[in-house]
C-alpha cells in the first residue's frame, strides 16, 4: 500500500510519472492504440481518428480555459483558420503536409494573438463574449474569401502523404492523428509542470494575488493564448486532412461548444480529462444511434434528426455534468482510485 | 436621402427585435449577475408552443402575444426553478455552461417537436403600407417597432416605480444588504427569468410575424448580444437604445459597404466596445477587491 508521497531530488519532482506501475499502463495502452486498426476497420476506424483529433483540440482548448481560466467560445473560428491555413498550403502552395500542419498551428496561433491582445483587460463572461464574436467574424471573412477560400464552394485537398502515410485510406490518417495527439500530450503535459504552467494555474486561482507574487499577467495570457491556439489549427489542420473537403458550415457555433462539452465532461484543468471528454463527447452519437436502433422505435424520426438528437444529448451532458459531477470523469476515476488505494480504510 | 432614411428605419424594426431580446439578457444580469446564453432558444421554444396554442383555439394576434407572454413567463419560472436555482452559489463558469447546455437542449427539441419547416405567421395587419413622410414601412414592422417601444417604457417605469422593481435594484445593487432588509432575493432571481422569457416571448411573435418562424430563430440572441454589451449588461434600458445603433448601424454597413457586413458588424461593434468601455455605455464599472 502507498502511504505517502516523498521525493527526494528535483528532477523526481517534476518528472512524469515516478510510478513504474503507471508506465507501465501508458505503454499499455499505446500498444493497443498501435495495433487498433488490424482490429477494427471501415467507419469505426473513422470515428477512432475523429476521437484523436478531437483530443488533439480537447487538449488545445484545456490550456486556455481549463489551467489559465480563460473561458472561450470560440474554438470553432481558431479550428477553422487551422483548417483553412493547412489546405491553402498544401493545394496551393505545395507545402508538403509535415511542413503544412505545423505551419497552420502556427498560423492559428499568431492570429489568436490578435484576439489575445484585446481581451487581456477583459474576463470570464466578457472574454467568452469577445470569443464568440471573433469566431463569427472569422467565418464570415472565410465566407467572403472566395477567391481565396472557395467561399461557400468549400477548399478541396489533394491526397498527399504525411511522413510517409497516406491521409486517403483509414490506417494512415488515423496513424497520422495517433502521431500528433502523442505529441501533443507529452507536450503541455511537460508545460504543465514548468514555470509557465505554474503561472497560468496561478492567474486562474487569483490573478490579482499572482500578480503580486510576481506573475506579468499579460505575457502569460498571451502565451496561453498562443500555445492553446496553436494546438488547436494543429486539430485543426488535422480536421481538413481528415475530411478532404472543408467548408465552412463545418465549424458553427455547436463545434465551439462540443469543445467545451469535452472539457467539462472529461474534467476541467486535466490533460486526461481533456482526452477523456474527446472520446467520450465523439462516440456519444453512436452511442446514441445504437440505444435508438435497439429500442427501434424512433428509427425513421431518428435517422432524419441524428443532429438534432446529438445536440439534445450533448446538452443534456452538460447540464448533468455540472449538476452531479463538476470534475467530471476524471473526478470520478480519481475517486475511486483513491478508495482503491485506501481500502479499507474510510476515504 | 430617402433611401438614408429607409435604411435607418428598416434597421430600427430589426433594432427593435434585438431590442426585446437584449432587455430579456440586461434584467436577468442585473438580478442575477448571469449571462443567459439561452435567450433566443427560450425565445423560439416559447414562441412555437404559443404557437401550437394559438392555432389550437385559432386566437388572434393580440391573444397570441397575450399567450406567448404567459408561457414565456411559466416556462421561464420553471427553468429558473429547476436548472439555475440548484446552482446557486457555484462560480460563474458553470452556470453560464448550463444555459449554454439549455440552449442547445431547446435548439435540439424545437425541430423533433414541430418539424424543420418555416411557416409565417398570418394576420390582417401584414399587408398594409404606411407611409411616414419619405420612409415605407410595413403594418407588421410598426406593430415590432411600437411593441418595442411599449416594453422599453415599461421595463423603464417597472424598474423606476415599481415596489419590486426596486427591490430587483436593491437586490443587484446589494445582495446582502438586500436581505437584511426583507427582501426575498431567490424570488427576484426567479421573477428577473420570468420577465426576461414572457420579453423574449413577444419578440418571438414580432419575429415571426416580420420573417417567420423558423428552427433556426434563436440566432437572434446571438444578434443581439452586442446590442446588450453596447448598452451596458446591467442597464435594461441602455440595451434597448444598444439595441437601435446596432441595428441602425447593421442597416446602414449593408446597404452602403455590402461584403455581408450586415449580419457580422455587430459582432465588429461588440470587439470595438469591449476594447474601449467592457462595461458598456450606461453600465456600470465593476470594480475588484483584493
Amino acid at each position: 500500500m502507498r502511504t505517502g508521497h516523498a521525493v527526494e531530488t528535483y528532477g523526481r519532482l517534476i518528472a512524469l510519472s515516478t510510478n513504474r506501475v503507471t508506465w507501465g499502463w501508458v505503454a499499455a495502452l499505446l500498444a493497443g492504440l498501435v495495433v487498433l486498426p488490424w482490429v477494427v476497420t471501415g467507419h469505426w476506424l473513422v470515428m477512432m481518428t475523429s476521437v484523436l483529433i478531437a483530443a488533439v483540440g480537447a487538449v488545445g482548448l484545456n490550456v486556455l480555459t481549463g489551467t489559465t481560466g480563460l473561458i472561450s467560445l470560440g474554438q470553432s473560428g481558431f479550428l477553422a483558420i487551422g483548417a483553412y491555413a493547412c489546405g491553402l498550403l498544401i493545394r496551393d502552395l505545395s507545402v508538403p503536409a509535415e511542413l503544412a500542419v505545423p505551419m497552420a498551428g502556427l498560423v492559428t496561433g499568431l492570429a489568436s494573438l490578435l484576439i489575445g491582445i484585446p481581451s487581456l483587460r477583459l474576463k470570464g463572461l466578457y472574454l467568452a463574449i469577445t470569443t464568440l464574436a471573433s469566431s463569427f467574424i472569422i467565418i464570415h471573412v472565410i465566407m467572403q474569401a472566395g477567391p481565396l477560400t472557395g467561399g461557400p464552394f468549400g477548399l478541396r485537398l489533394p491526397g498527399v502523404t504525411f511522413l510517409g502515410l497516406s491521409i486517403g485510406n483509414g490506417p494512415g490518417m488515423y496513424y497520422i492523428a495517433l502521431i500528433v495527439v502523442v505529441a501533443v500530450v507529452l507536450f503541455v503535459n511537460n508545460l504543465m509542470r514548468s514555470r509557465s504552467g505554474r503561472a497560468w494555474v496561478a492567474i486562474r486561482e487569483h490573478e490579482i494575488a499572482a500578480r503580486s507574487m510576481g506573475v506579468n499577467i499579460a505575457r502569460y495570457k498571451l502565451l496561453a493564448f498562443f500555445v492553446s491556439s496553436t494546438i488547436v489549427g494543429i486539430a485543426g489542420a488535422l480536421m481538413a486532412l481528415q475530411l478532404r473537403f472543408i467548408t465552412a458550415d463545418v465549424f458553427g457555433v455547436f463545434l465551439s461548444i462540443e469543445a467545451l462539452a469535452m472539457l467539462l465532461v472529461g474534467g476541467v484543468g486535466s490533460v486526461a480529462g481533456a482526452v477523456l471528454g474527446a472520446v467520450f463527447i465523439v462516440l456519444l452519437p453512436e452511442l446514441a444511434r445504437t440505444l435508438l436502433s435497439v429500442f427501434g422505435t424512433a428509427g425513421e424520426t431518428g435517422s432524419a434528426l441524428v443532429f438534432e438528437i446529438r445536440i439534445v444529448v450533448t446538452g443534456a451532458l452538460i447540464i448533468l455534468m455540472l449538476r452531479i459531477e463538476p470534475e467530471g470523469l476524471i473526478g470520478i476515476w480519481r475517486r475511486v482510485k483513491r478508495y482503491w488505494l485506501q481500502w479499507p480504510l474510510p476515504v | 436621402m430617402d433611401y438614408f432614411l429607409n435604411l435607418m428605419a428598416s434597421g430600427l424594426v430589426f433594432g427593435s427585435l434585438y431590442g426585446l431580446i437584449a432587455i430579456g439578457f440586461a434584467v436577468i444580469y442585473r438580478t442575477t449577475g448571469i449571462v443567459n446564453f439561452a435567450q433566443g432558444e427560450v425565445m423560439m421554444f416559447v414562441l412555437y408552443f404559443s404557437w401550437m396554442v394559438g392555432t389550437f383555439i385559432s386566437a388572434p394576434l393580440w391573444a397570441l402575444l397575450l399567450i406567448a407572454v404567459v408561457v414565456g413567463s411559466l416556462f421561464g419560472a420553471l427553468i429558473e426553478k429547476i436548472f439555475i436555482r440548484p446552482m446557486i452559489g457555484k462560480s460563474q463558469f458553470p452556470i453560464i455552461m448550463t444555459t449554454v447546455g439549455i440552449a442547445i437542449v431547446l435548439r435540439g427539441l424545437v425541430p423533433i417537436f414541430w418539424g424543420v419547416d418555416s411557416a409565417p405567421i398570418d394576420s390582417p395587419i401584414k399587408g398594409h403600407l404606411f407611409q411616414i413622410g419619405p420612409v415605407f414601412l410595413l403594418g407588421d414592422q410598426l406593430f415590432a417597432l411600437a411593441l418595442f417601444i411599449a416594453v422599453s417604457a415599461a421595463t423603464w417605469a417597472f424598474f423606476r416605480f415599481s415596489r419590486l422593481g426596486v427591490a430587483m435594484r436593491a437586490a443587484a445593487q446589494d445582495e446582502t444588504a438586500a436581505l437584511l432588509m426583507g427582501i426575498n432575493v431567490r424570488r427576484l432571481q426567479g421573477l428577473s427569468w420570468m420577465i426576461a422569457s414572457s420579453v423574449s416571448g413577444v419578440a418571438g411573435v414580432c419575429y415571426a410575424l416580420i420573417i417567420a418562424r423558423a428552427p433556426d430563430m434563436w440566432q437572434l440572441g446571438f444578434q443581439a448580444f452586442p446590442a446588450t454589451i453596447l448598452g451596458g449588461l446591467d442597464s435594461p434600458l441602455g440595451s434597448a437604445f444598444g439595441a437601435a445603433v446596432v441595428g441602425i448601424v447593421a442597416s446602414l454597413s449593408g446597404g452602403y459597404i455590402g461584403f455581408g457586413l450586415k449580419e457580422i458588424s455587430g459582432f465588429v461593434i461588440i470587439i470595438a466596445v469591449l476594447m474601449v468601455r467592457p462595461y458598456g455605455l450606461f453600465g456600470e464599472k465593476e470594480l475588484e477587491r483584493v
